[in-house]
């Protein structure tokens, strides 16, 4: 990415939240700081940058904005429509949490992550608007790393934008922090949307590469926005440390033909020492903090893989006993499934092939391949060839990533050979 | 960020609440001591708040004197306004983190008890203030 390119996309959530505290409407703020992103994008390279780069987006959004109030105004007076609705309660009560409290910058970018994150959003369409308004990517950029095409993704970021401006009432929504109450679980969507990112980037659904590292890259760069707005949030420590530890595996987890290479086989000399080094610092200060999230065990178990020097020098008990803590957590089937991996580690293939019965009746990942791979696994360590050999063919069947397709298939190859 | 809020009067408002406007009903003691409590209540509490800039209201529109250029040189005009015309009568700026928080504000003054006539219809307007520091040349 170029330095111009890495500045806008810094700036873009305090451009876009110092327009909407200014004007307030935050949909079409949000196009307009777009618009100023692209002239900017444009005229920056060319030109060299503005004395004061912000103050330049500012001006250039601001007067964006006020273009396509003037039109949208006119277009409504044509109309004869009335724009006339009820002020909400909330707003005649003397605000008791509100008032003169000096807001920052950095308020504004968890604001617009709590905005782009709102409840009454589909996932697909939290994702979408967090990317262009926190992260400042165009909506071309966000249709490419989600194999969308870029109407389809401007229908998906307007309709959002629309959802949101209905659910505020008249004047849209207030470009104001939740209030306490509702705040811890609006910054649990806010860090899933920041997982699912991620998760996009690092084990792409479907497609050609097994990786679009650009999405994890921005989901790293937001959780660690996040990180520094709420340092003392230790489930907000916990995924930043989750990603860099499971990123720091990017380069090993493909080989030159860019085929899927499982951690057992990877070269740990790849791995990314840094990375590791500050994913575990995080999360060992973050374990001790009060109450301990699923990102936190998460990323402990991550770090224990990080820090084995093989697969077999790996702590396996250790990760038995913390997906124990995660299955209490969360009822999630992909967490059993990894379980039943490690307890295969530690027991033996029979134990874990046991735990795996119980997950065939579970529709939420029955039909799901990595359940079959593991099971391929698992039979073939136990000696079972044929067994394994059915179920990765089974798995291959319902994957639509290549890398993964083709490992399966080798795998079906290697036990015919 | 600094805002303004309007508000807006005419000449027989003015008048009715000094209760001699010929068109107008007039406001009884009672109904002016009530708005002068709230406006001082509310500008209070904006004050200790840390809200509040500046307020003030205006003198009678009949004390307006209109300065416009006539033929290249500058022409008074004694009172532009005629008696019915809304215009405006008072503002108070105020300085508060974002647009939402000044029309929270707004809404609020806008609760003033009112005349006789009730308060039907009766506007406040709250407008963003430009200030240079903000702004670039691009």
């Amino acid at each position: 990415m170029s330095d111009v390119e890495n500045l806008l996309r810094e700036l873009a959530p305090q451009v876009l939240g110092a327009v909407v505290r200014r004007y307030g409407h935050f949909d079409l703020a949000e196009d307009a700081a777009q618009e100023a992103f692209l002239a900017a994008a444009t005229q920056w390279p060319r030109d060299g940058l503005p004395e004061n780069p912000r103050a330049w987006l500012i001006t250039v959004a601001s007067r964006r904005l006020t273009d396509l109030l003037r039109s949208e105004q006119s277009r409504r007076q044509r109309e004869e429509t009335v724009a006339r609705q009820e002020l909400p309660d909330g707003w005649l009560a003397p605000g008791a949490d509100r008032g003169g409290a000096v807001r920052s910058d950095a308020d504004d970018s968890l604001i617009l992550l709590f905005l782009c994150c709102h409840p009454s959003l589909s996932p697909a369409s939290q994702i979408a608007l967090t990317l262009r308004a926190v992260g400042g990517l165009t909506t071309a950029e966000i249709g490419r790393a989600f194999l969308v095409p870029e109407a389809t993704m401007t229908r998906r970021i307007t309709r959002a934008k629309q959802t949101i401006k209905d659910r505020g009432g008249p004047l849209g929504p207030r470009f104001d922090m939740p209030p306490p109450a509702e705040r811890v679980e609006r910054l649990g969507a806010v860090l899933h949307v920041l997982y699912l990112i991620f998760n996009e980037g690092y084990a792409s659904t479907a497609g050609p590469t097994l990786q679009r590292s650009d999405l994890a890259r921005e989901a790293i760069r937001l959780a660690r926005l996040v990180h520094l707005l709420l340092p003392d949030d230790s489930e907000v420590a916990g995924l930043l440390a989750l990603m860099l530890l499971t990123d720091a595996r990017r380069t090993a987890r493909t080989d030159a033909d860019g085929a899927l290479v499982p951690m057992a086989l990877q070269n740990r000399s790849l791995w990314d020492a840094d990375q590791i080094a500050e994913g575990v610092a995080l999360v060992t200060a973050a374990l001790p903090r009060g109450a301990v999230g699923p990102y936190q065990v998460q990323a402990a178990i991550a770090a224990l893989h990080d820090e084995a020097l093989s697969a077999e020098a790996t702590d396996w008990p250790q990760i038995v006993a913390l997906y124990e803590v995660l299955l209490q957590i969360s009822d999630n089937p992909v967490v059993a499934l990894n379980h039943a991996v490690a307890v295969a580690m530690v027991f033996g293939p029979a134990a874990g092939l046991e735990l795996l019965v119980a997950l065939d009746g579970d529709e939420r990942i029955a039909e799901d391949h990595r359940l079959h791979a593991v099971r391929g696994h698992l039979l073939e360590m136990a000696g079972d060839r044929s067994g394994a050999r059915a179920s990765y063919v089974a798995a291959a069947a319902r994957t639509a990533n290549s890398p993964q397709q083709r490992y399966l298939h080798d795998r079906v190859a290697r036990l015919d050979s | 960020m600094k805002y303004m809020i309007l508000l807006y009067a005419s000449q027989q408002d003015y008048e009715a609440m000094q209760g001699k406007s010929p068109v107008k009903e007039a406001w009884t003691g009672e109904q002016l001591g009530a708005m002068a409590a709230f406006m001082e209540k509310f500008h209070q509490e904006i004050a200790e708040s840390g809200e509040l800039v500046d307020a003030h209201g205006l003198d009678a529109p009949v004390h307006t004197r209109r300065i416009q250029m006539r033929g290249g040189v500058p022409v008074v005009t004694d009172g532009p306004y005629s008696e019915a015309q809304e215009v405006l009568a008072g503002y108070t700026i105020v300085e508060c983190p974002s647009f939402d928080r000044a029309t929270e504000l707004a809404a609020r003054m806008s609760q003033c008890p009112p005349g006789p006539e009730g308060a039907e219809g009766l506007y406040t307007d709250v407008r963003p203030i430009i200030e240079g520091h903000e702004y670039v040349d691009v």
